[in-house]
């Protein structure tokens, strides 16, 4: 989970109305346990993934650690 | 899992067994090899493959008797390869004087060769090759023997004087006219280490062991003419090359005899079949040698003879590019992991567990039963990925649940007393059924998950035929319904666990309904059913269909051939196949049978869960069931259907022939999506308890949303490849408005919103106008985000 992941975006938080941000966020399947800067909002801590991160890395990574 | 007793089924798997021309060589040539090489045009490639197990084969190679061609199976489709004609222009065309030998430090012992015959001469070259200092005694001025006997009979002396010349060039000590007596033997004894005796004649009979050629004096091995005195050339050549093997096990104190099972000839367990091989008469030979041409010809008609008939036919072994030998030593690998990737995984959920490998197995090998017990050990052992069958598992939960879960007696006659009047009465077999009404449970149609979410439409009708067919013959015996599912996908996911809750829950519900015997309509279920129910007497629908007769539809008498594609999960049931060419026939069309049919027939590739583990495995198996039908397939199982037609294949259902929905020609088959599924069966449960047992569901249990959501075919289309179901959609959607938990993009006006729905976390981006929801993207990922 350590790859570049794309830190500007034009989605802002609906009921924030706030601009994402980059930040560090945890994220956990069967065993792992990682911390990936991700874009969230910085009010309400709501996570944005994108359809490329969800099918792509996180699908890799996943993947891997059920062959664990 | 016993894997050492895995690993055994391993053994026995020929895949690896030699051809019967190897076997039948003495020394082992590896002669499909070689004449691939000959094939290709690489005569020196060939001459190495030549060299590498015959002794002085720029000799032997011209003069060999030939044992393999005897044995050679082509003999029986236009006759054997000529691999000693092969094997003449070999030496012709590709020899090459060796390179000069490099002289190595001799020191592992001293060894005596009597005689300089042949096998004397391979014996003392072997030895020398393996580091002893040689001193070889002929009693002639010449080495040789036999092989003189060849001079202007295949053999020219140059070539002989040549090649044996290399004795001496090696470093091999020949002393010429020393004649070796039996009274000699224990001063050589004393000499030498050991002593390898090949001369032809002896004044003393020794017992000699016929594997390892050693005599009752230990350090004593006979070979050659003594041994053999009408021994072919190839096999005085074996000999002294064994008796090598074997004096030098000797001097080194290793075991005589362990794996030396195979030496010399010996039986291979492969015996290829030739009889759907086409006969190919030898290329005749147009000088005293073949031409490389014509060498090339003559090899290629060789069958290179190997057991592969489970590879040829499954797509999965050849996707994994695997053997069942080596299939098993890869699973034994997977479970011995303790630490590390477990690479196997996708291989071991690959296979649609069809056992049609087993039925093509000449040694009856099958990987159905491995790869079932494996992913049981998996399951136990929490080593199954969880994707691989996650969709499948609560598809079929949804199937056990009161969506459409449903178990009923026949109306009895008090409740259907409204259908007993005139015409009705006389006209409906149905309704006579009921009036017959016993109260006594005799049969329950149970049509299974599938084909209730695929052909949902029929199952009414189905019902109400078999009520008036059955009645009609057996009054005592009413009719009862009972949906659900048997629990196939748990049985493949290896979910022993949830298999054994779902089987004991169909058993009870047998019990209650006092033993009925079960109406199967899925292939499936019928597989289930025998394995895990055996207690329970189950019939097909399509035999009662046979027997009773045919719903009477209106037959359009198409008179089209279609090709018959069987279930893989009742290949061992006949009587299955039997009941549905009558069907077929009845109905007035011809059968055209498929290469693999019946019990050899193909999975359809849904078998296994492999269409959730591994979308990609399970389209070529569809594809390659395919290509070989020309017309229109017909199957039996839902799941078939579903397969073949999403790989375009245009294909019918017993049930659209027989109530005589053939769509039309033209218009392409649309197959129902796994969301559409689901809702068809909670349908079928409700129109059912309506139409026949005259209920409204307890309860409206379809949650209710103030949006319409609009998805286009492609968004459909990567919904089902992502597994998404539009009730998944619409939850993600219905949170997020009344949460207001979404993104949104200025620019593109659209939404994004997310919702975890037990372990997976579903994304809908969408276009929201007024009440209508348009969806542009869906996707979803099982990684937990720890929001806050």
């Amino acid at each position: 989970m350590n790859e570049h992941i794309d830190t500007t975006t034009e989605w802002v938080c609906d009921k924030c109305r706030q601009a994402l941000v980059s930040q560090k966020v945890k994220v956990r399947y069967l065993d792992g346990n990682f911390e990936v800067d991700l874009l969230k909002c910085p009010t309400c801590q709501m996570v944005f993934i994108s359809d490329e991160l969800a099918m792509g890395k996180m699908l890799e990574v996943e993947k891997g650690l059920e062959d664990k | 899992m016993d894997l050492d007793q895995l690993l055994e089924i391993s053994n026995q798997c020929i895949h690896s067994e030699p051809p019967v021309c190897v076997a039948s060589c003495p020394v082992h040539m590896d002669v499909i090899a070689f004449v691939s090489e000959v094939e290709k045009g690489n005569f020196s490639g060939a001459y190495k493959m030549m060299e590498s197990k015959i002794p002085l084969s720029r000799l032997i190679g011209k003069i060999c008797d030939h044992p393999c061609e005897k044995a050679c199976v082509r003999s029986h489709a236009g006759g054997s390869i000529r691999i000693g004609e092969l094997e003449k222009s070999v030496v012709t065309f590709g020899y090459s004087a060796p390179k000069k030998p490099l002289l190595l430090p001799k020191n592992k012992g001293n060894i005596a060769v009597i005689g300089g015959g042949l096998s004397g001469c391979v014996a003392a070259i072997e030895l020398d090759k393996k580091g002893y200092k040689v001193a070889l005694f002929e009693k002639s001025n010449r080495l040789g023997g036999r092989l003189w006997e060849y001079v202007s009979k295949g053999l020219e002396a140059r070539e002989i004087e040549e090649e044996l010349g290399m004795i001496e060039q090696k470093g091999i000590a020949v002393h010429y006219g020393v004649e070796v007596l039996e009274e000699d033997l224990p001063r050589y004894l004393e000499t030498y280490d050991a002593i390898y005796l090949g001369a032809r004649t002896w004044s003393k009979s020794y017992t000699v062991d016929p594997h390892s050629f050693q005599s009752e004096i230990s350090a004593l091995f006979i070979g050659g003419g003594i041994q053999n005195p009408n021994a072919l050339m190839i096999e005085s050549a074996s000999s002294g090359k064994r008796a090598a093997v074997s004096i030098d096990r000797y001097i080194t104190q290793s075991s005589m005899l362990a794996s030396r099972e195979r030496e010399g000839v010996f039986e291979t367990k492969l015996h290829y079949a030739t009889d759907q091989v086409a006969p190919l008469a030898s290329v005749p030979l147009s000088a005293s040698i073949y031409s490389q041409d014509e060498a090339a010809a003559e090899a290629s008609r060789c069958l290179k003879c190997q057991c592969d008939a489970c590879i040829k036919a499954c797509v999965h072994m050849q996707r994994f590019s695997i053997t069942p030998d080596s299939y098993i030593r890869s699973i034994c690998h997977n479970e011995r992991i303790v630490l590390g990737t477990r690479r196997a995984n996708l291989m071991i959920n690959s296979c649609t567990e069809c056992g049609l490998c087993k039925a093509v197995c000449p040694v009856g090998i099958g990987m159905a039963d491995i790869i079932h017990a494996t992913r049981e050990s998996m399951v136990k052992r929490n080593k199954m990925p969880l994707s691989a069958h996650d969709f499948a598992l609560k598809d079929m939960a949804f199937s056990q649940s009161d969506y459409f879960s449903l178990v009923r007696k026949q109306p009895s006659k008090e409740a259907s007393k409204d259908l007993f009047y005139y015409p009705m009465i006389a006209f409906s077999a149905y309704a006579r059924g009921l009036y017959k009404g016993s109260g006594k449970t005799g049969y329950l149609f149970y049509p299974g998950c599938q084909l209730s979410s695929t052909h949902t439409d029929y199952i009414g009708s189905i019902y109400k035929h078999l009520v008036g067919v059955i009645k009609e013959k057996d009054a005592m015996s009413d009719v009862g319904l009972f949906l659900g599912c048997c629990g196939a996908p748990a049985d493949w996911a290896g979910r022993g666990d949830l298999m054994h809750d779902n089987v004991e829950k169909i058993r009870q519900t047998w019990e209650a309904e006092g033993r009925p015997t079960f109406i199967l309509a899925c292939s499936s279920c019928a597989s289930t059913f025998a394995k895990y129910l055996p207690m329970i007497q189950t019939v097909s629908l399509w035999e009662i269909f046979d027997t009773y007769g045919l719903p009477e539809v209106d037959i359009k008498k198409g008179k089209r051939e279609l090709c018959i594609h069987d279930a893989c999960a009742i290949r061992d049931n006949p009587k299955i196949h039997e009941s549905i060419r009558n069907i077929v026939k009845t109905l007035g069309y011809s059968v055209q049978e498929l290469e693999y049919s019946k019990e050899k027939t193909k999975c359809c590739g849904y078998g296994g869960l492999v269409a959730c583990a591994n979308p990609e495995q399970a389209e070529e198996f569809a594809a390659d069931r395919i290509c070989e039908s020309d017309p229109d397939v017909l199957v039996y199982c839902a799941m078939c259907k579903d397969m073949l037609v999403k790989g375009n294949k245009r294909a019918y259902h017993i049930l659209d022939i027989i109530y005589a929905n053939e769509i039309n020609q033209e218009t392409p088959q649309k197959m129902p999506t796994l969301s559409d599924r689901q809702n068809n069966r909670k349908r079928l449960k409700r129109q059912l308890l309506k139409e026949i047992w005259n209920e409204e569901e307890e309860g409206a249990m379809d949650p209710t949303y103030d949006f319409a959501l609009h998805i286009s075919d492609e968004i459909t289309a990567l919904m089902e490849k992502r597994f998404i179901l539009l009730g998944d959609v619409e939850k993600v959607v219905a949170n997020s408005l009344s949460h207001q938990e979404r993104f949104f993009n200025p620019k593109s006006s659209d939404y994004l919103a997310r919702l975890r729905i037990q372990n997976v976390t579903y994304w809908v981006r969408y276009e929201e106008s007024g009440r209508d929801i348009t969806v542009k993207d869906a996707y979803m990922h099982r990684m937990e985000v720890v929001e806050g």
